[in-house]
């Protein structure tokens, strides 16, 4: 037993402890390890690199559109999903929740031939229609959850004291889940962020993500930068987290409910 | 004297092959309150629910105030709705969870604030108007929730099992404060409910309900103590059953031939020569002292099997000689208790023994 979680912990923990070193490496050249004195250089070289900032900008604007949209669209999706009968709404949420299991590539690969057949060419819109169809699935996920701890008798006590069904959503449902609605939205931009599968397919020459330039400078000019924009990556994603934690729960976002009063 | 206030004539519902009511009908008068009483899944929510708006009913017709139902959705009802489980808006205080019904009617601020602080008075929930309905115990949010539903000034008050979420002391407690803020408010109110104590002593009249149907409706204490028929006497109630013939009339009463001896009843010329059943409610069962006169009428010989005190009450099992075991239920008199193995002679006046055929049809 406890070997078993030394052995993750190890594997887990320790690559990340070494790239958290190396890209301290005050050397010049990709060093053995460990790095004999530490500097910022690789850093300072990220934030002056115009390919890999362009990439950076063109991230975080991806993630926050699509984020945004995913939680939008999960929104309207998840309280659509609610007023289907049970057989439907069982078969719409796997529908819903399917791009979960379909790997990147080929949500990448498929999109690429739908946006050929539809004639769309904007690299940027190219990337955010991948990036919602990433993202939606945790949205609504997290959403759905939310909405589930909802009673039902709360919607009907507000219809019966003279809202109607849009002013229940909207005095009732939308306050009760505000939380799950937070959650998703989060998670849809750590997602959209992290994401290099769907990205390395519809990126182009001007428009491509940060995670698809560190893949191309990893086969062009292999250095340590790409430890310190990992390492930068794994601090928004803590911080995210933590937010996230803070916010409803880790424990409840992954169970069951995030239903909060 | 205008009309009832609700009418459901011939209601049905039916979900997929499960008929859940059928050939319901009954009114309510201004001012009066109902109790639909049954087990659960006798229909009485789904009545609840259709008369609400939040079902359809599939035959019949739902009148409030005159105006037909069919088409009205549950937020156009003037009806102020009771739930289970409260139903408060946990994200809102108790000022506002009550305020929630005026708002959404648009009626204006200050006047909002008059009615909220009149209903916090009809429900004695002064220096709770901040809190979250959360943090209330559940005698509290029961509180709320009846204001918040009077709040609306409903034309009717449903309310779904309104004492069935508190512990028994309370429930008591809660019954009489229920009584008293729905009869202060002048409400038009059905409480739904599977508690005969509940029924009884809420509602100016009784609607047992079983299998989708109404079985009998009346004064719950005439419902009571006439029940018409075998179901009726179980869910209102408990109930002590012989079987036998009614037979001939004997100084005035007729003659019941049950196994444990012949009893003598009320007159029932109609069901002479019948198969019956004769149901005797435990308290109408008296426990004979060893002195007491023999000229009593209906007296049973048995054996006492169990003793249970209640404090205020005392509960017996007695076997009778054809192994029949009666439940019988006196008052604490700190009467002499006759103990388990103890022979006991039992005995019940003749008014107090109703008949019911084994034939018995539906009563509406």
């Amino acid at each position: 037993m406890t070997a078993t979680i030394v052995a993750i912990i190890a594997l887990l923990v320790v690559p990340l402890a070494i790239t958290v070193a190396m890209s301290f490496d005050a050397r010049e050249y990709l060093g053995p390890f460990p790095p004999a004195r530490l500097s910022v250089g690789w850093y300072q070289r990220f934030f002056s690199d115009d390919y890999l900032m362009h990439g950076l900008r063109t991230s975080l604007l991806l993630a926050v559109i699509s984020a945004t949209s995913a939680t939008t669209l999960g929104i309207a999706a998840a309280l659509a999903i609610k007023r289907l009968p049970k057989g439907a709404r069982d078969a719409v949420t796997a529908l819903f929740l399917a791009p979960l299991i379909v790997p990147g590539v080929v949500v990448g690969f498929a999109l690429l031939l739908f946006y050929a057949r539809a004639g769309i060419d904007n690299g940027f819109l190219r990337l955010l229609g991948g990036h919602v169809v990433i993202t939606f699935p945790y949205a609504i996920r997290t959403i759905l959850a939310a909405l589930n701890g909802v009673p039902p008798s709360l919607i009907d006590a507000a219809l019966s004291l003279g809202a109607n069904h849009r002013r229940a959503v909207w005095t009732v449902t939308l306050p009760l889940i505000r939380t799950g609605i937070v959650a998703g939205a989060i998670f849809a931009f750590a997602f959209s962020l992290d994401d290099v599968a769907a990205s390395l397919f519809l990126s182009d020459p001007h428009n491509y993500t940060l995670p698809v330039a560190l893949v191309s400078m990893m086969h062009a000019n292999f250095d340590l930068t790409i430890a310190a924009v990992a390492v930068l990556l794994m601090g928004v994603t803590a911080v995210l987290m933590l937010a996230l934690d803070r916010l409803a729960g880790l424990d409840r976002i992954v169970g069951a409910s995030v239903y909060r009063a | 004297m205008e009309g009832p206030i609700l009418e459901l004539r011939d209601v049905g519902k039916r979900f997929g092959p499960l008929t859940a009511v059928r050939d319901v009908s009954f009114s309510v008068e201004k001012g009066e309150i109902i109790a639909l009483l049954g087990p659960s899944g006798c229909g009485k929510t789904t009545t609840l629910r259709m008369i609400a708006g939040f079902l359809q009913p599939d035959e019949g017709r739902i009148r409030i105030a005159g105006c037909d139902m069919a088409r009205v959705p549950p937020y156009e009802r003037n009806i102020g709705l009771v739930f289970q489980d409260y139903a408060l808006f946990p994200h809102l205080s108790v000022e506002q969870n009550i305020a929630y019904g005026l708002r959404q009617r648009g009626v204006e601020q200050n006047k909002v604030s008059v009615r909220v602080r009149e209903m916090i008075d009809l429900v004695r929930l002064r220096g709770y108007e901040a809190q979250r309905p959360t943090l209330l115990s559940g005698g509290q949010q029961q509180r709320v929730a009846l204001a918040r539903a009077i709040a609306i000034a409903p034309e009717l008050m449903l309310l779904d099992e309104p004492l069935s979420a508190l512990d028994a002391k309370l429930r008591q407690e809660l019954r009489f404060e229920l009584k008293r803020i729905l009869l202060t408010a002048r409400c038009t109110a059905i409480v739904v409910t599977h508690d005969q104590e509940e029924a009884m002593s809420l509602a100016d009249r009784v609607i047992v309900m079983d299998g989708g149907r109404i079985l009998q409706e009346g004064a719950p204490t005439a419902v009571y103590s006439r029940p018409a028929s075998r179901e009726v006497a179980e869910l209102i109630g408990r109930a002590n059953w012989f079987e036998g013939e009614v037979g001939n009339l004997v100084d005035g009463y007729r003659e019941f031939l049950s196994p444990d001896g012949p009893l003598l009843i009320s007159d029932r010329p109609d069901l002479a020569g019948h198969s019956c059943r004769l149901c005797v409610r435990p308290e109408r069962l008296m426990i004979l002292g060893e002195t007491s006169a023999n000229d009593r009428l209906n007296i049973i010989k048995g054996t006492v099997t169990t003793v249970a005190h209640l404090g205020s009450a005392i509960h017996y099992e007695i076997q009778l000689p054809s192994g029949r075991v009666v439940l019988v239920f006196e008052q604490n008199r700190d009467q002499p208790l006759p103990g388990v193995g103890t022979p006991v002679r039992l005995s019940f006046r003749p008014g107090d023994g109703v008949l019911i055929p084994e034939d018995a049809p539906v009563v509406r």
